[in-house]
């Protein structure tokens, strides 16, 4: 391994905190020097360019599928470890597990606020959803982030793929081909596919909809329709009240109303099963229901619900 | 100004900010006094690439933690003002236990609306884990949420008299403390 690679292994070392002390560094480049690196990561690309021909500088370069890999790689993991290492993976076990329990009855809590109002929150709409979908083989096929991330805090997640994850590079319009995409892989697997749907997100590419309905995508689309390019919402007011000047403005350009979109006739116009729009919460359920039927049956369904904007 | 806090109210905050308060007692002690003076720890350890050593993943940067500590070192700020009240307070009554001024929640209701406030809190102020945190009901001391309104830190947008008046502010206090009480959690199915 160069020297350059080395130095750049220490600040990679640096900056996660394995290196506390400088006397530790000559150490560390010992260690460094005297280990092989292999990676697997080169067939690996997102949709983030920022991964697109960054190849680190290792020793050997492996052209592997993590799904066709991990199982076997876990296996051999487990044969390693010791009697003493299990106790201490037992006990570190033990130990998230009850912080989680904390952590879900805290949001549980927090999720009481605002529960009957219109338009939904966010919390109540992945309470509902999780009501529908728990006890199905069931994958989020959806990023969490502008959910205030609800369902990962509200739902039990224990298969690899039953969270897509995000764009990677805060893409935005991502979110609906990117379901449709996954809700595919998942088709031949008998999954039950869900997203939540920024309204914002859906107006970079409808057609989605569409090719959803042509190839027979089983996909529920819940939509969050906080009626903005909320993101940007949010920045504009903050920029503008900097400046002194108000907000009476910063609706322009980012906001999706006179007229409101109908999401649900956007989607039947294009083939989809669809109902909304839904603002008030009582609502949610049953059509939560009717709507994962059309899923079951093999078709694509929206649900136009009006929610909170986060 | 002084923004250093009393244990009691450090506590106070803790729960506030819906920060675990088993987290922040794992803090090392400079680490603790540093938060206490309403200081970002975050901001002073970044720069050096170090660890808290009692409590090394309190300082991953991770995004939850990074928000949660901020919201904290915020909230440590608000409340920190009062306290400074409370110490010197030989004249008059503290300000935590001043009455607000009259407000009409019905505007304040509207105001919430038309001031934005509702992009990051939620409508019903309920607050967001990626935006505002929870504005009600039982907000904070209107002294201290006026002057965190007016002087804001992190994210959170100043709201200056020349856009908003006392009596907006007043309103709007009127309309979170107009919020009903949510129900119980262990009465509503889908949270069982």
């Amino acid at each position: 391994m160069s020297e350059r690679c080395v130095q750049s292994m220490i600040k990679v070392f640096e900056s996660v905190g394995l290196i506390d002390e400088a006397k530790h560094v000559a150490e560390v480049v010992q260690f460094v020097r005297a280990y092989k690196f292999i990676t697997a990561g080169d067939l690996y690309a997102k949709g983030n360019y920022q991964d697109l021909q960054r190849y680190p500088e290792v020793d050997l370069a492996i052209a592997a599928d993590v799904e066709t890999t991990l199982p076997s790689l876990t296996e051999a993991v487990k044969r390693l470890i010791t009697d003493d290492r299990k106790r201490v993976y037992q006990d570190r076990g033990a130990k998230l597990g009850d912080a989680r329990q904390r952590s879900l009855e805290r949001a549980r809590t927090e999720a009481t606020y605002g529960w009957d109002s219109s338009p939904i929150t966010i919390a109540r709409l992945s309470a509902e959803l999780w009501m529908q979908i728990k006890n199905e083989d069931w994958s989020l096929v959806s990023d969490v982030q502008f959910a205030s991330r609800w369902p990962m805090r509200l739902w039990s997640f224990d298969k690899h793929y039953q969270f897509i994850g995000g764009a990677g590079g805060a893409g935005e319009g991502y979110a609906s081909p990117a379901s449709a995409g996954a809700a595919l892989a998942n088709k031949k697997h008998g999954r039950l596919s869900v997203s939540i749907n920024g309204d914002g997100d859906m107006m970079y590419a409808p057609g989605i909809l569409w090719t959803m309905a042509h190839h027979h995508i089983p996909l529920l689309k819940v939509m969050q329709n906080n009626r903005a390019y909320h993101q940007e919402y949010m920045h504009v007011q903050r920029m503008a009240n900097r400046h002194e000047r108000g907000i009476t403005r910063a609706d322009i350009g980012t906001t999706l109303k006179d007229p409101n979109i109908d999401f649900a006739k956007v989607a039947q116009g294009m083939g989809v099963y669809a109902e909304g729009p839904i603002s008030d919460p009582k609502d949610l359920g049953p059509a939560l229901k009717r709507a994962i039927e059309v899923v079951k049956r093999g078709e694509p369904a929206l649900l136009d619900t009006i929610t909170e904007p986060r | 100004m002084d923004l250093r806090m009393s244990d009691s109210l450090f506590r106070r905050f803790v729960r506030q900010a819906h920060v675990p308060s088993e987290s922040v007692e794992q803090l090392c002690s400079p680490c603790s006094a540093r938060l206490k003076a309403g200081m970002c720890l975050i901001q002073r350890c970044r720069p050096k690439g170090r660890r808290c050593k009692t409590a090394p993943n309190l300082h991953r940067h991770s995004g939850s933690l990074v928000a949660s500590l901020l919201t904290l070192t915020v909230v440590a700020t608000l409340l920190a003002l009062p306290a400074k009240s409370l110490r010197a307070g030989t004249t008059g009554p503290a300000p935590q236990d001043e009455k607000p001024p009259a407000g009409n929640s019905q505007n304040g209701k509207k105001l919430f609306t038309s001031y934005g406030c509702f992009e990051c809190h939620g409508n019903h102020a309920e607050g967001t884990s990626v935006g505002g945190p929870r504005l009600g009901p039982n907000p904070i001391p209107f002294p201290a949420f006026s002057k965190y309104i007016r002087q804001p830190t992190g994210q959170m947008p100043p709201f200056t008299i020349k856009v908003t008046s006392d009596a907006d502010l007043a309103d709007i206090y009127a309309f979170l403390q107009s919020l009903p009480q949510p129900p119980k959690a262990d009465t509503i199915p889908a949270l069982k």
